[in-house]
Protein backbone atom coordinates (compact mmCIF):
# COMPACT_ATOMS: atom_id res chain seq x y z
CA UNK A 1 0.00 0.00 0.00
CA UNK A 2 1.27 3.28 -0.63
CA UNK A 3 2.16 5.99 2.42
CA UNK A 4 0.37 8.26 0.92
CA UNK A 5 -2.59 8.62 -0.95
CA UNK A 6 -4.34 11.50 -3.19
CA UNK A 7 -7.35 11.10 -5.31
CA UNK A 8 -9.48 14.39 -6.50
CA UNK A 9 -7.97 16.85 -3.94
CA UNK A 10 -9.45 20.61 -4.30
CA UNK A 11 -8.70 23.64 -2.40
CA UNK A 12 -10.42 26.38 -2.85
CA UNK A 13 -10.07 30.41 -0.96
CA UNK A 14 -12.20 33.15 -1.57
CA UNK A 15 -16.11 33.48 -1.80
CA UNK A 16 -18.96 30.60 -2.94
CA UNK A 17 -19.21 32.03 -6.29
CA UNK A 18 -16.45 33.01 -7.73
CA UNK A 19 -14.10 31.04 -5.76
CA UNK A 20 -9.99 31.02 -5.88
CA UNK A 21 -9.29 27.46 -6.99
CA UNK A 22 -5.75 26.84 -5.91
CA UNK A 23 -5.64 23.22 -6.34
CA UNK A 24 -8.23 21.71 -8.46
CA UNK A 25 -8.05 18.02 -9.31
CA UNK A 26 -4.51 16.04 -7.34
CA UNK A 27 -3.96 12.73 -7.39
CA UNK A 28 -0.48 11.64 -6.22
CA UNK A 29 0.86 8.68 -4.64
CA UNK A 30 3.54 7.62 -3.40
CA UNK A 31 5.65 4.87 -2.41
CA UNK A 32 7.20 3.86 1.07
CA UNK A 33 10.77 4.23 1.07
CA UNK A 34 11.24 6.61 -2.38
CA UNK A 35 11.83 10.07 -3.07
CA UNK A 36 8.40 11.30 -4.86
CA UNK A 37 9.22 14.39 -6.91
CA UNK A 38 6.21 16.85 -7.22
CA UNK A 39 6.77 19.42 -10.45
CA UNK A 40 5.08 22.18 -11.24
CA UNK A 41 5.26 26.18 -12.81
CA UNK A 42 4.31 29.05 -10.39
CA UNK A 43 1.12 28.91 -8.84
CA UNK A 44 0.18 25.44 -10.05
CA UNK A 45 -0.32 24.19 -6.35
CA UNK A 46 2.80 22.35 -5.52
CA UNK A 47 3.55 24.36 -2.44
CA UNK A 48 -0.35 24.47 -1.50
CA UNK A 49 -0.39 20.65 -1.76
CA UNK A 50 2.35 20.10 0.27
CA UNK A 51 0.96 22.61 3.37
CA UNK A 52 -2.57 20.28 2.67
CA UNK A 53 -0.33 17.40 4.04
CA UNK A 54 0.93 19.21 6.93
CA UNK A 55 -2.06 20.47 7.92
CA UNK A 56 -1.16 23.84 7.35
CA UNK A 57 -3.67 25.61 4.93
CA UNK A 58 -5.29 28.86 6.52
CA UNK A 59 -8.75 28.26 7.91
CA UNK A 60 -10.43 30.07 5.36
CA UNK A 61 -9.66 27.46 2.83
CA UNK A 62 -12.09 24.82 1.91
CA UNK A 63 -10.33 21.72 1.41
CA UNK A 64 -12.53 18.73 -0.64
CA UNK A 65 -10.81 15.30 -2.04
CA UNK A 66 -12.31 11.67 -3.15
CA UNK A 67 -8.92 10.41 -0.95
CA UNK A 68 -6.47 11.48 1.27
CA UNK A 69 -4.64 9.11 3.02
CA UNK A 70 -1.21 8.78 4.66
CA UNK A 71 -0.65 5.64 5.91
CA UNK A 72 -4.25 4.71 5.99
CA UNK A 73 -5.80 7.32 8.05
CA UNK A 74 -7.67 10.21 6.74
CA UNK A 75 -5.51 12.88 6.47
CA UNK A 76 -8.35 15.64 6.62
CA UNK A 77 -9.05 15.06 10.11
CA UNK A 78 -5.69 14.10 11.56
CA UNK A 79 -3.02 15.85 9.61
CA UNK A 80 -2.38 18.58 12.68
CA UNK A 81 -1.88 15.70 14.90
CA UNK A 82 0.79 13.77 12.24
CA UNK A 83 2.57 17.30 11.86
CA UNK A 84 6.07 16.81 13.55
CA UNK A 85 5.38 13.23 14.59
CA UNK A 86 5.09 11.55 11.26
CA UNK A 87 5.62 14.25 9.07
CA UNK A 88 8.55 16.85 9.00
CA UNK A 89 9.12 19.56 6.40
CA UNK A 90 12.29 21.12 5.18
CA UNK A 91 12.01 24.57 3.71
CA UNK A 92 13.70 26.43 0.59
CA UNK A 93 15.59 28.72 2.97
CA UNK A 94 17.54 27.30 5.26
CA UNK A 95 19.07 30.04 6.55
CA UNK A 96 15.40 31.60 7.38
CA UNK A 97 14.06 28.62 9.18
CA UNK A 98 16.68 28.79 11.80
CA UNK A 99 16.36 31.53 14.46
CA UNK A 100 19.26 33.43 13.61
CA UNK A 101 19.66 34.59 17.33
CA UNK A 102 20.17 31.01 18.87
CA UNK A 103 22.42 28.35 19.04
CA UNK A 104 22.34 25.15 16.79
CA UNK A 105 22.42 23.19 19.95
CA UNK A 106 19.20 24.94 21.77
CA UNK A 107 17.28 25.14 18.49
CA UNK A 108 18.23 21.16 18.06
CA UNK A 109 17.74 20.37 21.59
CA UNK A 110 14.22 21.98 21.26
CA UNK A 111 12.80 19.69 18.71
CA UNK A 112 14.55 16.51 20.61
CA UNK A 113 12.87 17.77 24.23
CA UNK A 114 9.02 17.99 22.77
CA UNK A 115 9.49 14.84 20.56
CA UNK A 116 11.67 12.25 22.47
CA UNK A 117 11.28 12.79 25.96
CA UNK A 118 14.61 11.57 26.71
CA UNK A 119 16.74 13.27 29.85
CA UNK A 120 19.22 16.24 28.97
CA UNK A 121 22.40 14.66 28.84
CA UNK A 122 20.60 11.95 26.21
CA UNK A 123 19.71 14.78 24.13
CA UNK A 124 23.13 16.17 23.66
CA UNK A 125 24.52 12.54 22.14
CA UNK A 126 21.05 12.52 19.88
CA UNK A 127 21.84 15.74 18.48
CA UNK A 128 25.44 15.05 17.64
CA UNK A 129 24.82 11.52 16.41
CA UNK A 130 21.95 13.62 13.76
CA UNK A 131 24.02 15.96 12.71
CA UNK A 132 26.77 13.33 11.54
CA UNK A 133 24.32 12.00 10.10
CA UNK A 134 23.87 14.66 7.83
CA UNK A 135 27.57 14.78 6.89
CA UNK A 136 28.30 17.27 9.13
CA UNK A 137 31.84 16.87 9.99
CA UNK A 138 32.41 18.56 13.47
CA UNK A 139 29.00 18.31 14.61
CA UNK A 140 30.36 19.67 18.56
CA UNK A 141 31.32 22.53 16.63
CA UNK A 142 28.23 23.14 14.58
CA UNK A 143 26.06 22.61 18.01
CA UNK A 144 27.73 26.11 19.55
CA UNK A 145 27.75 28.01 16.46
CA UNK A 146 25.02 30.30 15.57
CA UNK A 147 23.29 30.05 11.92
CA UNK A 148 25.20 32.88 10.31
CA UNK A 149 28.50 31.20 11.48
CA UNK A 150 27.40 27.85 9.23
CA UNK A 151 27.76 28.10 5.25
CA UNK A 152 24.32 27.64 3.47
CA UNK A 153 24.77 23.74 2.48
CA UNK A 154 25.75 23.00 6.19
CA UNK A 155 22.62 25.18 7.63
CA UNK A 156 20.36 22.97 5.16
CA UNK A 157 21.97 19.89 6.79
CA UNK A 158 20.95 21.10 9.87
CA UNK A 159 17.36 21.57 8.95
CA UNK A 160 17.41 18.24 8.15
CA UNK A 161 19.05 17.23 11.32
CA UNK A 162 16.12 18.80 13.09
CA UNK A 163 13.42 17.18 10.32
CA UNK A 164 15.18 13.83 11.36
CA UNK A 165 14.58 14.51 16.05
CA UNK A 166 11.19 14.29 15.37
CA UNK A 167 11.10 11.07 14.52
CA UNK A 168 9.21 11.72 11.22
CA UNK A 169 9.19 8.96 8.98
CA UNK A 170 7.92 11.54 5.98
CA UNK A 171 9.74 14.34 4.77
CA UNK A 172 8.16 17.01 2.41
CA UNK A 173 10.86 19.37 0.78
CA UNK A 174 10.12 22.28 -1.04
CA UNK A 175 12.76 23.36 -2.96
CA UNK A 176 15.49 22.27 -0.94
CA UNK A 177 18.25 23.08 -3.22
CA UNK A 178 16.83 26.58 -4.58
CA UNK A 179 19.21 28.54 -2.27
CA UNK A 180 22.36 26.78 -2.53
CA UNK A 181 25.01 26.46 -5.07
CA UNK A 182 24.72 23.43 -7.89
CA UNK A 183 27.51 21.18 -6.08
CA UNK A 184 26.39 22.22 -2.52
CA UNK A 185 23.18 21.11 -3.70
CA UNK A 186 23.80 18.00 -5.41
CA UNK A 187 25.42 16.85 -2.45
CA UNK A 188 22.41 17.78 -0.36
CA UNK A 189 20.53 15.51 -2.78
CA UNK A 190 23.03 12.90 -2.10
CA UNK A 191 22.38 12.79 1.60
CA UNK A 192 18.24 12.71 1.26
CA UNK A 193 19.30 9.60 -0.80
CA UNK A 194 21.56 8.18 1.55
CA UNK A 195 18.88 8.88 4.59
CA UNK A 196 15.95 7.40 2.53
CA UNK A 197 17.52 4.02 2.25
CA UNK A 198 19.14 4.04 6.12
CA UNK A 199 16.09 5.40 7.69
CA UNK A 200 13.60 3.79 5.42
CA UNK A 201 12.29 7.39 4.98
CA UNK A 202 10.03 8.79 1.98
CA UNK A 203 10.25 12.04 0.88
CA UNK A 204 8.59 14.36 -1.00
CA UNK A 205 10.36 16.43 -3.47
CA UNK A 206 8.70 19.45 -4.48
CA UNK A 207 10.85 21.59 -7.38
CA UNK A 208 10.49 23.54 -10.42
CA UNK A 209 13.78 22.04 -11.62
CA UNK A 210 13.77 18.75 -13.87
CA UNK A 211 17.31 18.46 -12.72
CA UNK A 212 16.71 18.06 -9.10
CA UNK A 213 13.94 15.38 -10.17
CA UNK A 214 16.54 13.39 -12.58
CA UNK A 215 19.15 13.68 -9.45
CA UNK A 216 17.35 11.81 -7.26
CA UNK A 217 13.65 11.48 -7.45
CA UNK A 218 12.37 7.57 -8.03
CA UNK A 219 8.78 8.65 -9.12
CA UNK A 220 7.24 12.18 -9.85
CA UNK A 221 4.18 13.47 -10.26
CA UNK A 222 3.88 16.69 -12.68
CA UNK A 223 1.51 19.26 -11.89
CA UNK A 224 -0.36 21.90 -14.34
CA UNK A 225 -2.93 24.73 -13.23
CA UNK A 226 -3.77 22.29 -10.09
CA UNK A 227 -3.84 19.29 -12.03
CA UNK A 228 -2.12 16.29 -12.20
CA UNK A 229 -1.06 15.72 -15.76
CA UNK A 230 1.15 13.05 -15.85
CA UNK A 231 2.69 10.58 -13.10
CA UNK A 232 5.34 8.00 -13.62
CA UNK A 233 8.99 6.80 -12.82
CA UNK A 234 11.47 9.28 -13.18
CA UNK A 235 13.54 7.66 -16.22
CA UNK A 236 9.85 7.06 -17.90
CA UNK A 237 8.70 10.40 -17.44
CA UNK A 238 12.34 12.17 -18.80
CA UNK A 239 12.59 9.79 -21.86
CA UNK A 240 9.01 9.37 -23.00
CA UNK A 241 6.90 11.74 -21.71
CA UNK A 242 3.25 11.34 -22.62
CA UNK A 243 1.28 14.61 -21.68
CA UNK A 244 2.01 17.60 -23.96
CA UNK A 245 3.15 19.69 -21.02
CA UNK A 246 5.21 17.44 -19.91
CA UNK A 247 6.60 17.07 -23.62
CA UNK A 248 6.63 20.92 -23.79
CA UNK A 249 8.21 21.46 -20.20
CA UNK A 250 11.22 19.53 -21.25
CA UNK A 251 11.80 20.92 -25.06
CA UNK A 252 11.82 24.26 -23.29
CA UNK A 253 14.72 23.59 -21.47
CA UNK A 254 17.91 24.74 -22.46
CA UNK A 255 19.87 21.76 -23.54
CA UNK A 256 16.79 20.04 -25.84
CA UNK A 257 17.82 21.24 -28.82
CA UNK A 258 21.30 22.62 -30.47
CA UNK A 259 23.37 25.17 -30.17
CA UNK A 260 21.69 28.19 -31.69
CA UNK A 261 18.34 26.97 -32.59
CA UNK A 262 15.23 28.29 -30.80
CA UNK A 263 13.91 27.02 -27.52
CA UNK A 264 10.33 26.06 -27.84
CA UNK A 265 8.77 28.09 -25.46
CA UNK A 266 5.37 27.08 -24.25
CA UNK A 267 2.50 30.58 -25.69
CA UNK A 268 0.15 31.84 -23.60
CA UNK A 269 -0.43 31.60 -19.92
CA UNK A 270 -1.22 29.80 -17.36
CA UNK A 271 -5.67 30.26 -16.61
CA UNK A 272 -6.47 32.17 -13.90
CA UNK A 273 -6.86 31.02 -10.50
CA UNK A 274 -10.64 32.48 -10.84
CA UNK A 275 -11.39 30.47 -14.11
CA UNK A 276 -13.95 27.75 -14.52
CA UNK A 277 -12.17 25.06 -16.78
CA UNK A 278 -14.47 22.84 -18.49
CA UNK A 279 -11.89 20.34 -20.44
CA UNK A 280 -8.50 20.09 -20.08
CA UNK A 281 -6.65 22.87 -18.23
CA UNK A 282 -3.58 22.80 -21.00
CA UNK A 283 -6.00 22.94 -24.15
CA UNK A 284 -5.49 26.66 -24.61
CA UNK A 285 -1.44 26.16 -24.78
CA UNK A 286 -1.61 22.72 -26.26
CA UNK A 287 -0.33 22.65 -29.72
CA UNK A 288 -2.33 19.21 -30.31
CA UNK A 289 -5.39 20.47 -28.68
CA UNK A 290 -8.87 19.52 -30.52
CA UNK A 291 -12.06 20.62 -30.53
CA UNK A 292 -12.97 18.17 -27.50
CA UNK A 293 -10.29 18.97 -25.34
CA UNK A 294 -12.11 22.33 -24.78
CA UNK A 295 -15.20 20.79 -23.91
CA UNK A 296 -14.65 17.37 -21.98
CA UNK A 297 -12.53 16.48 -19.04
CA UNK A 298 -9.53 14.21 -19.97
CA UNK A 299 -9.52 10.41 -19.82
CA UNK A 300 -6.86 9.16 -17.39
CA UNK A 301 -4.77 6.65 -19.32
CA UNK A 302 -2.20 4.35 -17.81
CA UNK A 303 0.41 1.74 -19.58
CA UNK A 304 1.31 -0.20 -16.79
CA UNK A 305 4.08 2.27 -15.37
CA UNK A 306 3.27 5.85 -16.22
CA UNK A 307 -0.09 7.21 -16.12
CA UNK A 308 -1.69 10.70 -17.46
CA UNK A 309 -4.99 12.83 -18.81
CA UNK A 310 -5.04 13.67 -22.31
CA UNK A 311 -7.59 13.16 -24.94
CA UNK A 312 -5.00 12.17 -27.42
CA UNK A 313 -4.95 8.69 -28.41
CA UNK A 314 -1.52 7.02 -27.22
CA UNK A 315 0.61 6.11 -29.88
CA UNK A 316 1.48 2.11 -30.35
CA UNK A 317 4.67 1.35 -31.30
CA UNK B 1 38.26 41.02 -36.05
CA UNK B 2 40.71 43.52 -34.48
CA UNK B 3 40.30 44.79 -31.26
CA UNK B 4 37.84 42.85 -28.72
CA UNK B 5 35.32 45.20 -27.04
CA UNK B 6 36.32 44.33 -23.08
CA UNK B 7 39.74 42.80 -22.56
CA UNK B 8 40.92 42.37 -18.60
CA UNK B 9 44.43 41.92 -18.11
CA UNK B 10 45.80 40.16 -14.73
CA UNK B 11 42.86 42.40 -13.03
CA UNK B 12 42.95 41.95 -9.23
CA UNK B 13 39.93 42.89 -6.77
CA UNK B 14 41.56 42.64 -2.85
CA UNK B 15 38.61 43.99 -0.29
CA UNK B 16 39.89 45.88 2.88
CA UNK B 17 41.30 44.57 5.87
CA UNK B 18 39.12 44.17 8.52
CA UNK B 19 40.66 45.64 11.07
CA UNK B 20 43.94 47.55 12.01
CA UNK B 21 46.36 44.40 12.80
CA UNK B 22 44.60 42.14 10.52
CA UNK B 23 45.84 40.32 7.70
CA UNK B 24 44.85 41.54 4.42
CA UNK B 25 41.93 39.15 3.15
CA UNK B 26 43.09 36.99 0.23
CA UNK B 27 41.72 38.47 -3.08
CA UNK B 28 38.55 38.23 -4.24
CA UNK B 29 39.41 38.45 -7.84
CA UNK B 30 42.93 36.94 -8.50
CA UNK B 31 44.97 37.46 -11.95
CA UNK B 32 41.71 37.43 -14.04
CA UNK B 33 42.06 37.95 -17.60
CA UNK B 34 39.36 37.74 -20.24
CA UNK B 35 38.49 38.75 -23.69
CA UNK B 36 35.16 39.37 -24.78
CA UNK B 37 34.86 39.52 -28.91
CA UNK B 38 32.03 42.51 -30.23
CA UNK B 39 29.28 40.83 -31.05
CA UNK B 40 29.58 37.28 -28.65
CA UNK B 41 28.74 35.93 -25.47
CA UNK B 42 31.00 35.06 -22.84
CA UNK B 43 29.47 32.79 -20.15
CA UNK B 44 30.95 33.01 -16.66
CA UNK B 45 30.32 30.17 -14.80
CA UNK B 46 31.19 29.78 -10.88
CA UNK B 47 29.82 29.75 -7.46
CA UNK B 48 29.25 31.80 -4.44
CA UNK B 49 32.60 33.18 -3.39
CA UNK B 50 33.90 32.23 -6.69
CA UNK B 51 34.40 36.72 -7.48
CA UNK B 52 32.12 36.78 -10.36
CA UNK B 53 30.04 39.60 -8.87
CA UNK B 54 33.12 40.83 -7.83
CA UNK B 55 34.61 40.67 -11.18
CA UNK B 56 31.14 42.32 -12.13
CA UNK B 57 31.32 45.01 -10.05
CA UNK B 58 34.99 45.87 -11.60
CA UNK B 59 33.64 46.25 -14.94
CA UNK B 60 31.00 48.70 -13.48
CA UNK B 61 33.69 50.55 -11.64
CA UNK B 62 31.71 49.89 -8.62
CA UNK B 63 34.85 48.29 -6.41
CA UNK B 64 38.62 49.42 -5.79
CA UNK B 65 40.46 47.78 -8.54
CA UNK B 66 44.28 46.80 -6.83
CA UNK B 67 45.31 46.26 -10.34
CA UNK B 68 45.54 45.14 -13.55
CA UNK B 69 43.61 47.18 -16.40
CA UNK B 70 40.35 46.74 -18.54
CA UNK B 71 39.74 47.83 -21.70
CA UNK B 72 36.57 48.68 -22.76
CA UNK B 73 35.81 50.26 -26.32
CA UNK B 74 38.53 51.42 -26.95
CA UNK B 75 39.23 53.32 -23.40
CA UNK B 76 41.33 52.78 -20.62
CA UNK B 77 37.95 51.71 -18.67
CA UNK B 78 39.70 52.36 -14.82
CA UNK B 79 41.82 55.04 -15.78
CA UNK B 80 38.75 57.13 -16.70
CA UNK B 81 37.98 60.31 -14.59
CA UNK B 82 34.36 60.83 -12.66
CA UNK B 83 33.39 63.47 -15.00
CA UNK B 84 33.72 61.16 -17.78
CA UNK B 85 32.43 58.04 -16.38
CA UNK B 86 28.99 59.11 -16.47
CA UNK B 87 28.62 59.19 -19.71
CA UNK B 88 30.93 56.17 -20.80
CA UNK B 89 28.73 54.04 -18.83
CA UNK B 90 25.75 53.99 -20.93
CA UNK B 91 28.00 51.34 -23.62
CA UNK B 92 27.40 49.07 -20.09
CA UNK B 93 23.57 47.80 -19.78
CA UNK B 94 23.10 45.78 -16.48
CA UNK B 95 20.25 43.04 -16.08
CA UNK B 96 20.09 41.93 -12.38
CA UNK B 97 18.67 38.29 -11.24
CA UNK B 98 15.26 39.28 -9.83
CA UNK B 99 13.16 42.26 -11.83
CA UNK B 100 11.29 42.88 -8.30
CA UNK B 101 14.22 43.69 -6.62
CA UNK B 102 15.77 45.67 -9.49
CA UNK B 103 12.86 47.34 -10.52
CA UNK B 104 11.16 50.49 -8.37
CA UNK B 105 7.71 49.45 -6.92
CA UNK B 106 6.72 53.18 -6.96
CA UNK B 107 7.70 54.10 -10.44
CA UNK B 108 5.59 53.59 -13.25
CA UNK B 109 7.42 51.28 -16.46
CA UNK B 110 7.66 54.60 -18.56
CA UNK B 111 9.17 55.92 -15.79
CA UNK B 112 11.61 53.14 -15.03
CA UNK B 113 12.61 53.32 -19.15
CA UNK B 114 12.97 56.74 -18.91
CA UNK B 115 15.18 56.68 -15.96
CA UNK B 116 18.50 56.04 -17.32
CA UNK B 117 17.86 59.07 -20.27
CA UNK B 118 16.92 61.53 -18.42
CA UNK B 119 20.59 60.59 -15.83
CA UNK B 120 22.47 61.50 -19.28
CA UNK B 121 21.22 64.99 -19.72
CA UNK B 122 17.67 66.91 -20.99
CA UNK B 123 15.36 64.67 -22.98
CA UNK B 124 12.07 65.96 -24.54
CA UNK B 125 9.37 64.36 -23.20
CA UNK B 126 7.86 63.18 -26.46
CA UNK B 127 10.93 61.56 -27.43
CA UNK B 128 11.75 59.70 -23.65
CA UNK B 129 7.78 58.17 -24.30
CA UNK B 130 8.70 57.30 -28.08
CA UNK B 131 11.70 55.57 -27.23
CA UNK B 132 10.88 53.55 -23.79
CA UNK B 133 7.44 52.10 -25.97
CA UNK B 134 10.12 51.30 -28.95
CA UNK B 135 12.23 49.69 -26.49
CA UNK B 136 9.64 47.66 -24.60
CA UNK B 137 8.28 46.51 -28.11
CA UNK B 138 11.14 45.02 -29.51
CA UNK B 139 11.43 42.94 -25.74
CA UNK B 140 7.89 41.91 -26.36
CA UNK B 141 5.53 43.96 -24.55
CA UNK B 142 2.59 46.03 -25.64
CA UNK B 143 2.78 49.60 -25.61
CA UNK B 144 -0.05 49.93 -22.92
CA UNK B 145 2.16 48.56 -20.54
CA UNK B 146 3.63 51.78 -19.95
CA UNK B 147 1.40 52.64 -17.62
CA UNK B 148 1.77 49.85 -15.13
CA UNK B 149 3.59 49.55 -12.10
CA UNK B 150 6.07 46.32 -11.53
CA UNK B 151 3.59 44.76 -8.96
CA UNK B 152 0.92 44.38 -12.18
CA UNK B 153 3.79 41.67 -13.94
CA UNK B 154 4.38 38.14 -13.76
CA UNK B 155 8.22 37.62 -13.67
CA UNK B 156 8.98 37.11 -17.28
CA UNK B 157 7.28 40.27 -18.12
CA UNK B 158 8.85 42.29 -15.29
CA UNK B 159 11.96 40.55 -16.82
CA UNK B 160 11.33 42.04 -20.59
CA UNK B 161 10.82 45.29 -18.64
CA UNK B 162 14.30 45.34 -17.02
CA UNK B 163 16.15 44.21 -20.48
CA UNK B 164 14.38 46.73 -22.03
CA UNK B 165 15.76 48.79 -19.54
CA UNK B 166 18.92 47.79 -19.89
CA UNK B 167 19.06 48.65 -23.48
CA UNK B 168 17.66 52.25 -23.49
CA UNK B 169 20.55 53.89 -24.03
CA UNK B 170 21.65 51.34 -26.81
CA UNK B 171 24.78 50.08 -24.72
CA UNK B 172 27.60 48.27 -26.63
CA UNK B 173 27.77 45.82 -23.52
CA UNK B 174 25.52 43.85 -22.01
CA UNK B 175 26.05 42.16 -18.42
CA UNK B 176 23.03 39.71 -17.34
CA UNK B 177 23.42 38.44 -14.12
CA UNK B 178 21.32 35.25 -13.46
CA UNK B 179 18.95 36.29 -15.40
CA UNK B 180 16.76 33.42 -15.35
CA UNK B 181 17.46 31.58 -12.16
CA UNK B 182 14.06 33.41 -10.80
CA UNK B 183 11.87 32.46 -13.50
CA UNK B 184 10.23 29.25 -14.31
CA UNK B 185 11.31 27.24 -16.86
CA UNK B 186 8.59 27.78 -20.25
CA UNK B 187 9.70 31.65 -19.40
CA UNK B 188 13.02 31.13 -19.05
CA UNK B 189 13.27 29.79 -23.02
CA UNK B 190 11.18 32.51 -23.65
CA UNK B 191 13.82 35.67 -22.08
CA UNK B 192 16.96 33.04 -23.62
CA UNK B 193 15.00 33.14 -27.04
CA UNK B 194 14.60 37.44 -26.93
CA UNK B 195 18.29 37.35 -25.88
CA UNK B 196 19.28 35.65 -29.10
CA UNK B 197 16.80 37.95 -31.33
CA UNK B 198 18.01 40.82 -29.33
CA UNK B 199 21.79 40.20 -29.79
CA UNK B 200 21.74 39.20 -33.92
CA UNK B 201 19.29 42.60 -34.23
CA UNK B 202 21.42 44.85 -32.25
CA UNK B 203 24.62 43.50 -32.47
CA UNK B 204 25.12 43.12 -28.92
CA UNK B 205 27.99 41.58 -26.38
CA UNK B 206 26.77 39.76 -23.58
CA UNK B 207 28.31 38.89 -20.27
CA UNK B 208 26.15 36.34 -19.32
CA UNK B 209 26.91 35.34 -15.51
CA UNK B 210 25.23 32.23 -14.04
CA UNK B 211 25.53 28.63 -11.81
CA UNK B 212 23.63 26.76 -14.68
CA UNK B 213 25.99 25.41 -16.99
CA UNK B 214 22.94 24.35 -19.22
CA UNK B 215 22.28 27.97 -20.00
CA UNK B 216 25.61 28.66 -20.74
CA UNK B 217 26.13 26.58 -22.68
CA UNK B 218 23.22 26.89 -24.80
CA UNK B 219 23.62 31.22 -25.25
CA UNK B 220 27.16 31.70 -25.19
CA UNK B 221 30.39 31.20 -27.72
CA UNK B 222 33.15 30.93 -25.18
CA UNK B 223 33.17 30.75 -21.36
CA UNK B 224 35.15 30.70 -18.37
CA UNK B 225 34.82 29.18 -15.03
CA UNK B 226 35.60 30.99 -11.96
CA UNK B 227 36.52 29.02 -8.80
CA UNK B 228 38.62 30.97 -5.42
CA UNK B 229 38.77 34.34 -7.29
CA UNK B 230 41.02 32.69 -10.29
CA UNK B 231 39.72 31.74 -13.54
CA UNK B 232 40.08 27.87 -13.67
CA UNK B 233 38.81 26.83 -17.11
CA UNK B 234 38.20 29.01 -20.20
CA UNK B 235 37.72 28.22 -24.14
CA UNK B 236 35.28 27.86 -26.61
CA UNK B 237 32.00 26.69 -25.03
CA UNK B 238 31.75 23.02 -27.54
CA UNK B 239 35.39 22.49 -26.07
CA UNK B 240 34.65 22.89 -22.36
CA UNK B 241 31.30 20.85 -22.29
CA UNK B 242 32.28 17.74 -24.69
CA UNK B 243 35.87 17.77 -22.44
CA UNK B 244 35.89 19.65 -19.18
CA UNK B 245 39.31 19.61 -17.95
CA UNK B 246 38.82 20.51 -14.57
CA UNK B 247 36.82 18.11 -11.86
CA UNK B 248 34.62 21.16 -10.69
CA UNK B 249 33.33 21.68 -14.19
CA UNK B 250 33.22 18.01 -14.45
CA UNK B 251 30.69 18.01 -11.18
CA UNK B 252 28.93 20.79 -12.81
CA UNK B 253 28.71 19.58 -16.49
CA UNK B 254 27.33 15.69 -14.54
CA UNK B 255 24.53 17.12 -12.62
CA UNK B 256 20.65 16.54 -13.30
CA UNK B 257 19.16 15.03 -16.52
CA UNK B 258 22.24 13.29 -18.23
CA UNK B 259 20.55 11.68 -21.31
CA UNK B 260 21.37 15.26 -24.08
CA UNK B 261 18.00 16.58 -25.66
CA UNK B 262 18.66 14.66 -28.81
CA UNK B 263 19.20 11.70 -27.35
CA UNK B 264 15.68 11.88 -25.31
CA UNK B 265 14.27 12.88 -29.05
CA UNK B 266 15.43 9.99 -29.96
CA UNK B 267 14.01 7.88 -27.52
CA UNK B 268 10.80 9.12 -28.02
CA UNK B 269 10.61 8.59 -31.36
CA UNK B 270 12.10 5.54 -31.23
Amino acid sequence: MSLVEIKGLAIRFGSLHNPIHAVRHVDLSIERGTIHGLIGESGCGKTISGMALLGLLPQSARVSADAFRFDGLNLLDVAKSLRGRRIAMISQDPAAALNPVLRIGRQMDDVLKSHSGLPRFQRRAVAEELLAATGLADPRRVLKSYPHQLSGGMQQRVVIAQALATGADFIIADEPTTALDVTVGAQVLALLKRLVQERALTVLMITHDMDVVAECCDSATVLYAGHTVEAGRTDELLAAPRHPYTQALLAALPDAVAKGERLASIEGHIPSPFAVIEGCPFAPRCASAMAVCRQAKPPERDDGNHCWTCHLEPHHG
Amino acid sequence: MDEPLLQIRDLVVRYRRTGLFSAPPPPAVNAVSLALATGSTLGLVGESGSGKSSLLRAILRLVPVESGTIRLDGDDWLALPEQRLRERRRAIGVVAQNPFLSLSPRLTIAEILAEPMTAQGRVPAEELRLRAAEMLERCGLPGTFLSRRARELSGGQAQRVAIARALVLQPKLLILDEPTSALDISVQAQILNLLEDLKRELGLSMLFVTHNLKVVRHVSDTHVVMRGGRIIEAGSTEQISSAPAEEYTRQLMGYGRNPTGAEVASARRG
